[in-house]
């Protein structure tokens, strides 16, 4: 009686014994890849913006401008654990604004409201970033280096950086610390009616075709120091919350050294009688910031199932600057996923900020401030943003294209605009394929 | 000032009941990409446009490092 119970519990025992066993065999030996196959991801947008308050003249004129980028994006799994990504991207451009840097081109009248047809009309730039990224053994710890470099024609940017996360409590909990340096050039150009007022100037421009004032004498001092340096660090913690819920928190630190001013960007002020040549009025000056600005910003996502269609992705920010700017970002996106392969994501965002202790509207600053800008995007403004976007996503990349298998395709458009005269529309379309 | 006080306690309730700890076969909704606690990469030059025109951009997204986003 004794053998026959005993028999079938060890034989019992030794089964679930081996079966215990197996699956310590499997981690011993295999890993998985963190990228199984080489992606890639391309992704393009065309941008058109409108606003009338230019911070190129001053806070009044055109600010029509229309972009249209194009980025491709390579993932390339160098060994099981070792991941090396590229992001390489051409914007070109036509800027209204910009294109006021230099009005009189002798087409047309100049006017603030109308863009001129010079050089500064159009630019391209491009950027190229390189990241590469070690994850352990155990898949609990990843170290990432970044280099960058970014180009146009008056804006040159290099950029290095790295990080390092950890993960805990069997991969529930995250913590990060990242670094990242840009140092950047300006190659300064300034309003062309202010260039006769520079080192080695003739000392007045067009003095026949002035109306208004007469006497024609901007504030203007070519700027010794073009160099831009940006230094970040950020520190993230996220925590799965539930099997359908996780969050995170993020506290981003910046400290901006430099030129942080816009060496084209004008001012006019309320003591300082007016000049016009045609229709545009002439500089008092160029903006002039302090060249220094800390940021602190914190963060909080919250991303969660709330049954097996609809999905809630929340976002909230707080900002404050040295410059007495504070601001508020909120946004919420709810993908509905119709199908298995097609998610709708209908979204909304909304950002205030006060402005910076150095605006000023159109002709209401004093020459005798130490620092004035009339960028409207350092002033006080509340955005709201509408967007729509479809996704489709195919998991086994069952459609080929020669070497590479189709994953997903997605297509989104915003509108944004704001309680002042600008606004936005961009429309954006990503396709990824997995190389066979 | 309440709805303020509501996200945040709610927010530590929910991390304190992440005591109970998720196991990775459990992950499912959890691996879901549109989980990801970050933009969608489609979202990526739409944030380049916010960091353009928007005071409380980071450095690199654009207007203050990586472009001067000054159009």
């Amino acid at each position: 009686m004794m053998k026959k119970i005993l028999f079938p519990s060890l034989l019992l025992l030794s089964f679930s014994f081996g079966n215990s066993q197996e699956p310590k065999k499997q981690d011993v030996n295999f890993t998985k890849r963190i990228l199984e196959n080489t992606e890639i991801r391309f992704l393009s947008s065309y941008y058109s913006q409108n606003g009338e308050n230019a911070a190129v003249t001053g806070g009044l004129g055109t600010e029509a401008l229309t972009d249209a980028t194009g980025t491709i994006i390579v993932s390339i799994p160098l060994t099981a654990d070792d991941v090396l990504t590229i992001n390489a991207g051409v914007s070109a451009y036509t800027s209204a604004s910009s294109s006021n840097v230099s009005p009189f081109d002798g087409q047309q009248e100049a006017d603030p409201f109308v863009a001129s047809t010079g050089a500064s009309s159009a630019d391209t730039w491009v950027n190229m970033t390189g990241t590469y990224s070690h994850s352990s053994k155990d898949r609990n710890e990843i170290v990432a280096a970044t280099v960058g470099v970014s180009k146009e024609y008056d804006y040159t940017s290099f950029s290095f950086g790295g990080s390092y996360r950890k993960l805990f409590n069997q991969k529930n909990t995250e913590l990060s610390i990242s670094a990242t340096a840009y140092l950047d050039k300006w190659d300064a150009i300034y309003p062309i009616e202010l260039r006769p007022f520079g080192i080695d100037g003739i000392g007045f421009f067009r003095p026949t075709e002035i109306r208004g004032s007469s006497n024609y004498k901007p504030y203007f001092k070519e700027l010794e120091n073009t160099n831009r340096n940006s230094y970040i660090v950020g520190l993230g913690f996220s925590q799965i919350l539930h099997k359908q819920i996780q969050g995170a928190l993020a506290l981003d630190l910046v400290q901006q050294e430099g030129l942080l001013s816009t060496p084209f960007q004008r001012v006019y002020f309320a003591d300082i009688a007016d000049t016009f040549i045609e229709n545009f009025q002439l500089a008092d000056a160029i903006e002039r910031l302090p060249d220094t600005r800390f940021k602190v910003a914190l963060g909080g996502r919250l991303h969660g199932y709330l049954n097996e269609v609809l999905m809630v992705r929340t976002y909230y920010r707080f900002y404050k600057d040295s410059w007495g700017i504070s601001a508020h970002t909120a946004n919420v996106e709810i993908p509905i996923k119709i199908t298995n392969t097609i998610t709708l994501y209908p979204s909304y965002r909304w950002y205030k900020q006060t402005a910076a202790d150095y605006f000023n509207l159109f002709e209401t600053g004093l020459s005798t401030d130490t620092f004035y800008t009339s960028d409207y995007d350092l002033s006080k403004y509340t955005a709201r943003q509408m967007g729509f976007g479809i996704s489709y996503t195919d998991i086994l990349t069952k459609t080929q294209l020669w070497k590479l298998g189709f994953k997903s395709i997605d297509l989104k458009y915003y509108n944004y605009s704001r309680d002042t005269s600008f606004s936005f529309n961009i429309v954006t379309a990503g396709i990824t394929f997995l190389v066979q | 000032m309440i709805p303020r006080y509501f996200i945040l306690v709610s927010f530590i309730i929910c991390l304190v009941s992440s005591c109970v700890i998720v196991k990775g076969y459990e992950k499912i909704a959890i691996s879901d990409p549109d989980m990801k606690l970050s933009d969608t990469p489609c979202d990526q030059n739409v944030t380049v446009a916010h960091a353009y025109r928007e005071a409380a951009s980071g450095a690199g997204d654009g207007k203050m490092g990586g472009g001067c986003g000054c159009n």
